[in-house]
C-alpha cells in the first residue's frame, strides 16, 4: 500500500530541482564565500596569516622594494573565516560569491603591496606605515621618539640609555 | 574499582579524575593489567604511540580503554625498552589494527604480536623509516623501494571484487569476496588507500587554535563530532570552562549533523536496495537539514563553528524561530516516508535477517555505534560519558536485538526522531550568556583525550599537549576504524547480490578510518582480516 501514497505525495510536492545555472541561487546571511581583502583597510599586521589554518593568507616583506606583501591565494583557502575573526580593521571580509570557477589561475590570488617604513638608524624596512601609526596611538609619549626604528636598532638604544643614563624614560 | 586493578599491577598513577585515568603500568605487568581491565567491562577504544624522546621519556605506547560503567576513559602507558613492548593482542583482539599501526609508523615492535606485518604503510615504502618519529620531518618524502607483490590464489572459488570505489558510496575501498555459486565464502577487506598524514601535519606545522579546522576535514559528513572531540580534549587538558550557551549550540549542531548523516545513509540504503523514489524523496528531506546548517553556520557541510573554549556563532531569535518552525514541519514528512517505507514487505525482505552480527562477536570485535546497537550492545557515548548540554538533555538509545541489516536501518531511523527532539530541547532551554571564553593558559604536556558520539560510532581523539601554542602528539580514530572488521563476519554466507547493503550496513566512511595513513595511490596493501578473525 505504502507505495501509492508515495505517488500521491509525489504528486502534491511536485519538482524540487532548482533552475540554478539560468536562475541565480540565493545564499543566507552570513554566508562563507570568497575572501576579499580591502586594501584601503589592510594595515600589514599578519594577524590573519598566524590564524589561518591551510596557510592561504602569507604575509611577507619584499625588503629590496621596501613593500609588505599579503597574498591571499583562494586555492588554498578552506573559507572558514577566521581571517575576519582576527583583523583588528576589519579589512579582510568573506562575500557571498561562490561561483569560483575560473580558467585563469590569477583569477586566484589577491596581492595587495603596503609601504614600509626604513630604519632611522639602519635603514632597513621594518614595519608598514599604517600599521605603525595603528600602533602610536597606544605608545607612551617617551616611547615616540623610538618609533621610527626597528626593533634591533630600539633595543641598542634602549641598552645603550640605560648604560650612559642620560636620563631615558626606561631608566 | 579501576583503581584497584591498575595498583594491584604496581601502576604509577599519573592523572585521576572525572573522567580520565592515566597510569604508567611496568611493561611486564602490562598485559595482565590490560586484560583485568578487559574483564571488568572496559572495551578497547584505540591506541597510540608517541615518540617522547624530546621528553626525555623514549618511545611509549598508550592503549585507551572506554569504561561505560565509570563514565571514564582509561588510558594506559608504557614505555618501550630497546624499541619493545609486550603485545595485547593475544588478549584483545581489538588492539591488533592499533599495534600495527604503531609499528608502522613509530618502529615499537610488540612482543608475541600473532601476525606482525604491515598494516598502514605501503610496500614500496623503504624499510626503516618512521614517518611519526619526531626526527622525520612533516614534507618529506623518501624514495620508493622495488617490491614483488603476493597474491595467493584460493582454489575453487572465484574473486569478485567489489571496489577500488565503493559502488554506492563513492569512496575508496576495495571488498574481495571469494563466491561459490551465489554464496560468499570468504570476504577480505583491503584498505588504506588514502594518504592525508593529518596528524603529522597538524603536530609539525599548526597551532592549537588551527587543528578543529583540520580534525573537520577527517570527514566529509561527520566533520563537526572531529571537531568537537577535538576540542574537547584539548578543554579537558586545560581545565577550560566552556560557557553553557556555546555547550547548547554545539549540542545543536551535533544533531543537525546526526539528522543529516542518516538521511544520507537511509538514502543510500533505499538506493541499494532498489527503491529509487524513497531515495529521492529522502535527500528531498535531508535538504532542508543542510539549509538549515546553512542558515546557522554560513555553510553547508564544514560548519567551522568551534574554537577551544567556545563557539564561534551566536543562534539569535529569528534562526532560532525559523528553527523550530522547519523542524515540526520535516519531523512529520519524515514520518510519512518512512511509516510508508517500512509497510513494503519486499524492501523489508531484503533487508530482514541479512548480515548478521552477533552480540558476542560485536562485542569480541569492539564495534561501535548503530553497528552495535542493531546488534543489543548498549552503547552511547552521549548517555555514558555525557559531553556538550547532553547531561541535561532526555534522550532515548533504540536498542534493536536481531542484529540485521533491518535492526540497524531502524536504529537509524529512530535516532532521527530522537535527534530531532534533542534540537527541539535544546532551543526550548538554549540559556543566555557568551559563546565563547578565551581566557585559559594551556598546561604543557598533559595527556588528554576526548570523545563524542558521531553518527557512524564513537570518535576518540587523545592529545598531548605541547609546548608553545602547539599539540605535541594528536591521534584521533574513526568509528569506522572499529566497524569495518565486522563486514567480513556479516558477509559470509551471504548471497552475492545482498553484498552492496551488507557493506552499506555499517555506514561505512572510509576516508575517516584512512586519515592517518602513507600508502601510494597505485599500489594497495593487502591487509588480510582472515587471520585476525581467526580465518574465515
Amino acid at each position: 500500500m505504502g507505495r501509492f501514497k508515495l505517488i500521491t505525495k509525489a504528486i502534491s510536492i511536485g519538482r524540487v530541482t532548482e533552475k540554478y545555472p539560468f536562475v541565480p541561487l540565493e545564499v543566507p546571511e552570513g554566508f562563507r564565500g570568497k575572501p576579499v581583502i580591502d586594501p584601503e583597510k589592510c594595515i600589514g599586521c599578519t594577524a590573519c596569516s598566524n590564524a589561518c589554518p591551510p596557510q592561504a593568507l602569507q604575509v611577507y616583506d619584499d625588503l629590496e622594494r621596501g613593500v609588505r606583501v599579503v597574498h591571499l591565494f583562494i586555492g588554498r583557502c578552506i573559507f572558514c573565516a577566521r581571517c575576519q575573526d582576527v583583523c583588528p580593521t576589519e579589512a579582510i571580509k568573506l562575500t557571498k560569491e561562490f561561483e569560483l570557477a575560473t580558467l585563469s589561475d590569477e583569477d586566484l590570488h589577491q596581492i595587495v603591496e603596503l609601504q614600509m617604513v626604513r630604519c632611522e638608524e639602519c635603514g632597513k624596512p621594518f614595519d608598514t606605515f599604517r600599521h605603525l601609526l595603528y600602533t602610536a596611538k597606544e605608545l607612551q609619549p617617551w616611547e615616540r621618539e623610538m618609533m621610527f626604528l626597528c626593533p634591533e636598532c630600539k633595543a641598542k638604544k634602549v641598552s645603550e640609555k640605560l648604560i650612559f643614563g642620560k636620563g631615558g624614560g626606561y631608566v | 574499582m579501576i583503581l584497584e586493578i591498575l595498583k594491584s599491577n604496581n601502576a604509577k598513577i599519573l592523572r585521576h579524575d572525572e573522567k580520565v585515568t592515566v597510569a604508567l603500568v611496568p611493561n611486564d605487568k602490562l598485559r595482565t593489567t590490560a586484560e583485568l581491565l578487559f574483564k571488568a567491562g572496559c572495551y578497547y577504544a584505540t591506541g597510540a604511540g608517541v615518540d617522547e624522546r624530546l621528553l626525555g621519556v623514549g618511545f611509549s605506547m598508550y592503549h585507551i580503554f572506554n569504561c561505560e560503567a565509570e563514565g571514564r576513559y582509561i588510558i594506559i602507558k608504557a614505555v618501550a625498552s630497546n624499541l619493545k613492548i609486550p603485545s595485547i593482542t593475544p588478549i584483545i583482539s581489538g588492539a591488533n589494527w592499533a599495534e600495527r599501526e604503531v609499528m608502522d609508523m613509530l618502529g615499537i615492535f610488540f612482543d608475541e604480536h600473532p601476525e606482525p606485518v604491515r598494516l598502514i604503510l605501503p610496500d614500496d615504502w623503504p624499510e626503516g623509516v618512521y614517518p611519526l618519529r619526531k626526527d622525520f620531518r612533516y614534507n618529506e618524502r623518501p624514495p620508493r623501494v622495488e617490491f614483488e607483490q603476493k597474491r595467493e590464489k584460493k582454489p575453487g572459488v572465484i574473486e569478485v571484487p567489489v571496489g577500488p570505489y565503493h559502488p554506492a558510496l563513492h569512496e575508496p575501498e576495495m571488498f574481495e569476496l571469494y563466491v561459490k555459486g551465489e554464496e560468499i565464502v570468504g570476504a577480505v577487506y583491503r584498505g588504506f588507500h588514502i594518504h592525508r598524514g593529518m596528524e603529522k601535519l597538524a603536530e609539525g606545522r599548526m597551532t592549537i587554535n588551527q587543528i578543529p579546522f583540520l580534525a573537520e576535514r577527517i570527514c566529509g559528513i561527520c566533520g563537526y563530532t572531529h571537531n568537537c572531540a577535538y576540542v574537547q580534549a584539548i578543554e579537558d587538558a586545560a581545565k577550560i570552562e566552556v560557557p553553557e550557551r556555546a555547550l547548547y549550540i554545539r549540542t545543536i549542531l551535533l544533531e543537525l549533523e546526526r539528522i543529516h548523516s542518516h538521511m544520507l545513509w537511509l538514502g543510500v540504503a533505499f538506493h541499494l536496495l532498489g527503491f529509487e523514489s524513497g531515495f529521492m524523496h529522502t535527500w528531498r528531506i535531508r535538504e532542508t537539514f543542510m539549509d538549515l546548517a546553512e542558515l546557522l553556520t554560513g555553510n553547508r557541510k564544514t560548519y567551522g563553528m568551534n574554537l577551544i573554549g567556545g563557539v564561534r556563532r551566536n543562534i539569535d531569535e529569528n534562526k532560532k524561530k525559523g528553527l523550530s518552525e522547519i523542524l515540526d514541519k520535516t519531523k512529520k514528512e519524515i514520518r510519512e516516508i518512512f511509516d510508508n517505507a517500512t509497510q513494503m514487505r519486499e524492501l523489508i525482505n531484503r533487508m530482514e535477517g541479512i548480515g548478521v552480527l552477533s552480540k558476542k562477536k560485536g562485542r569480541e570485535i569492539g564495534v561501535v555505534g548503530p553497528t552495535a546497537r542493531g546488534s543489543d550492545i548498549d552503547t552511547d557515548v552521549r548517555r555514558d560519558h555525557p559531553y556538550a548540554a547532553y547531561g541535561d538533555l532526555e534522550f532515548k538509545v533504540p536498542i534493536y536485538k536481531d542484529g540485521d541489516v533491518l535492526s540497524r536501518f531502524l536504529v537509524r531511523y529512530e535516532e532521527v526522531l530522537e535527534s530531532i527532539w534533542l534540537i527541539e530541547q535544546a532551543l526550548d532551554q538554549l540559556p543566555p550568556g557568551d559563546i565563547l571564553n578565551e581566557e585559559y593558559e594551556l598546561p604543557e604536556h598533559t595527556i588528554c583525550v576526548g570523545a563524542t558520539e558521531a553518527p557512524r560510532g564513537e570518535d576518540v581523539h587523545f592529545a598531548i599537549m605541547g609546548e608553545g601554542n602547539k599539540v605535541y602528539r594528536w591521534h584521533p580514530r574513526a568509528p569506522t576504524y572499529n566497524n569495518l572488521p565486522a563486514v567480513p563476519i556479516m558477509l559470509k554466507g551471504e548471497k552475492l547480490a545482498d553484498a552492496p547493503i551488507i557493506i552499506a550496513s555499517i555506514d561505512p566512511c572510509f576516508s575517516c578510518t584512512d586519515h592517518i595513513v602513507i600508502v601510494d595511490g597505485e599500489k594497495v596493501y593487502r591487509c588480510s582480516l582472515d587471520n585476525y578473525l581467526g580465518g574465515l
